[in-house]
């Protein structure tokens, strides 16, 4: 399934923060920060635990999280029912606030509320996804860290707070910090205390823009990175010098996704074609893809393809051998 | 083709302060309410010819309203989660407000009264509540779904009462407690219900882009056509008898659909596209009394169509979307919204080509609203 591109300019759509975590992680001390910080954004909040949020705004409203399957209960085709109905309401006041930020329950897959912002024809419209922060909890992760919903969040993050560095030593955050890079090596991670991130870094991020750099943390593709931890979600990165085939690399990803889109959270990928001088932009969310044209390569940059798959149950092996098998 | 003759001359309009998201005529056509995104209640008194703001701008949206048929109440509801109520004291006379209702259900956009008396039934989250303007309370009794509650209709004589939500419609009759309310699956939400004049015909507009219809009181397994360009956001009835059933226009992305029965069965219905507009069509109404179609898009426009489908005037505001309309009941005049604000007041003549009952058309007074 792709998803339509939206005809609205990009600067005229509403940018939308998805903020998840797990329970206890800070997303109201993080909430609390992006309401009070004076960053002259007018910012409307939706939340699932009403009364949470101390902060005397009129602009936080509460929506019961309600899924909706489109289709034969895929968890591909799923969105949030409460999202279209509560922002469909809520974009006719669209000149009370710069910036829509949603707070998922501790216990949310964050897929759902993503592919809402693809699926809705109104939402895709009118708004655009800006980035999905994470907070994990350095201090209790490790508890819950074989819980899915720990997982998912961790596969979906554009940016990942990882929060109360005050409570634990340097080695355990080293320690999260790898781990957590082994399962999503796109996202931004940024040790905080009280989720005191700089507010650049969680608001305007454009982490799906599609023309933004494919950034792969240079770490995670140097070290042979470890499996102790055997975590059921991780990631494969493929860097290729030769040029891809076009067809076999749409027919491959196709496949891909039909096959194991449930299990596919996230993949991004930076594209060189054979005969091409442009490079291509690709992304996708479980089943949703977005894929395009992008500029020229520049003399400076020497053309390649890199291209990451975070999932579950990968098996690394395989997806090597079946993406080299596309080169032209 | 000789150009159709111009159905609109003239016109009033006004302006709010936020964009209007609902607008609503008493049913002597003697008051005009309008809602906005900022809160705002405003109400246009034609007998008296002066206009009344019965809520100031504030920091939460209405987003539906309504006069109870026998023209005692006005309600209002919306981001505040609150059901609004006025009693009506008559042209001239301020309407007095009542207490708010606190629903605790969060956002409320979903309400019809009943079209008899003074019985509305209210969505608020996953029930259907119903407030009694003979007791001047919420009923205790409730009809609870399994989703959402996402719109809700009464069948013109007022006995039976249709809800949907995601997944399915639940029909029962709230006058009576022992009868079993009836479900009808669907493959996704539904997000606009009407019941056709004569009761039998209950259609659904859906999110996932098809329209559901249930013949024969509902009581018959539905039908479903798809391949609607985007989701079935608004639909209506017209009130006119047809062969088979009256004609049904139904608005997705930047068409409307005028539907019609030309055979029995599902297949025997049959869609005529009217293409025109360049933005979302946001509501389509037939005019009271007969089949002409007025559709409201954000493109700035409002077209009105004859029931077959042919274009018989294309109206235009000051190029701010439209995003809803309402025609009074003498079916003569129509008024849209705008998402800045913006009203507009057309008296709209008949076309020849517009089958139509007789009826007396008494304009409503300009008195205190100059264009």
């Amino acid at each position: 399934m792709r998803s339509a591109p939206s005809l609205a300019p990009d600067r005229e759509r509403l940018p939308v923060t998805v903020l998840t975590g797990y329970l206890g992680s800070g997303k109201t001390t993080l909430l609390n920060r992006i309401l009070t910080h004076e960053h002259g954004l007018k910012v409307a909040v939706i939340v699932n635990e009403f009364g949470e949020v101390g902060i005397d705004n009129q602009l936080v409203i509460d929506a019961d999280e309600e899924i909706f399957e489109m289709n034969n209960g895929c968890i591909c085709c799923t969105v949030r029912g409460d999202l279209i109905r509560i922002i469909g309401n809520l974009m006719k006041r669209r000149d009370r606030f710069d910036h829509l930020v949603i707070e998922t329950t501790g216990l949310a897959d964050p897929a759902p509320v993503i592919q809402t912002f693809f699926v809705d024809e109104d939402l895709r419209d009118q708004l655009r996804l800006d980035a999905v922060v994470t907070l994990v909890d350095l201090r209790h992760v490790e508890q819950h860290w074989d819980s899915e919903e720990v997982q998912e969040q961790l596969a979906f993050a554009d940016v990942l707070l990882l929060n109360k560095t005050d409570l634990v030593e340097a080695e355990a955050l080293e320690a999260i910090r790898q781990r957590t890079r082994a399962i999503n090596p796109l996202a931004r991670v940024i040790p905080t205390c009280r989720a005191d991130a700089a507010m650049d870094q969680i608001l305007g991020v454009g982490a799906f823009e599609l023309e933004r750099a494919l950034a792969i943390d240079p770490e995670f593709l140097a070290s042979d990175h470890d499996h102790e931890h055997d975590d059921a979600v991780s990631s494969v990165a493929f860097i290729e010098a030769r040029p891809m085939s076009y067809k076999k690399l749409g027919e491959w990803i196709d496949r891909l996704v039909s096959e194991r889109g449930p299990d596919l959270f996230r993949m991004k990928g930076i594209l060189q074609f054979e005969g091409e001088s442009h490079r291509y932009v690709f992304q996708s969310v479980h089943m949703l893809i977005d894929s395009a044209r992008d500029r020229p390569w520049r003399a400076d940059e020497a053309p390649r393809t890199d291209f990451v798959i975070i999932g579950r149950d990968l098996d690394e092996p395989a997806l090597r051998a079946a993406f080299e098998a596309c080169v032209a | 083709m000789a150009p159709p003759q111009a159905l609109v001359q003239e016109r009033l309009c006004g302006t709010c302060g936020n964009a209007i998201t609902a607008q609503a005529w008493s049913a002597d056509g003697e008051f005009l309410a309008m809602a906005t995104a900022g809160g705002e209640l405003l109400l246009l008194d034609f007998r008296a010819g002066c206009e009344e703001l019965l809520r100031g701008e504030r920091d939460s949206s209405l987003d539906v309203l309504g006069f109870s048929p026998d023209g005692r109440f006005l309600m209002a509801a919306g981001q505040g989660g609150e059901l609004l109520l006025w009693e009506m004291g008559g042209t001239g006379v301020r309407p007095m407000a009542f207490d708010p209702v606190p629903l605790q259900a969060g956002w409320l956009d979903a309400a019809a009264w009943r079209p008899q008396g003074a019985l509305l039934a209210l969505g608020a989250g996953r029930r259907v509540r119903l407030w009694d303007g003979d007791a001047r309370a919420l009923r205790e009794e409730s009809q609870e779904l399994e989703r959402t509650v996402l719109s809700v209709a009464w069948s013109r004589d007022g006995q039976r009462l249709a809800a949907a939500s995601h997944g399915e419609v639940l029909l029962w009759r709230p006058d009576d407690p022992g009868d079993l309310p009836q479900r009808c699956a669907t493959g996704s939400a539904g997000v606009a219900l009407g019941w056709s004049d004569q009761g039998t015909l209950l259609a659904s507009g859906q999110l996932d882009g098809s329209l559901m219809l249930w013949p024969d009181g509902a009581a018959g397994r539905g039908w479903q056509f798809s391949g609607f360009p985007g989701k079935v956001r608004s639909l209506a009835w017209c009130d006119q008898p047809g062969r088979l059933a009256p004609l049904l226009a139904v608005a997705s992305t930047d068409i409307a659909v005028i539907w019609s029965q030309q055979d029995r069965g599902a297949k025997g219905w049959k869609p005529e596209p009217l293409v025109l507009h360049e933005g979302r069509v946001n509501a389509v109404a037939f005019a009271p009394g007969s089949s002409l179609l007025a559709s409201a898009s954000s493109d700035g426009t409002v077209a009105l169509w004859d029931g077959r489908g042919r274009l018989q005037q294309l109206l235009e505001g000051d190029g701010q979307a439209i995003t809803c309309l309402s025609w009074r009941p003498d079916g003569r005049h129509l008024v849209a919204g705008g998402d800045q604000g913006q009203w507009w007041l057309w008296p709209v003549t008949l076309p020849p080509s517009v089958r139509s009952r007789p009826q007396p058309s008494r304009p409503p007074r300009s008195g205190g609203f100059a264009p």
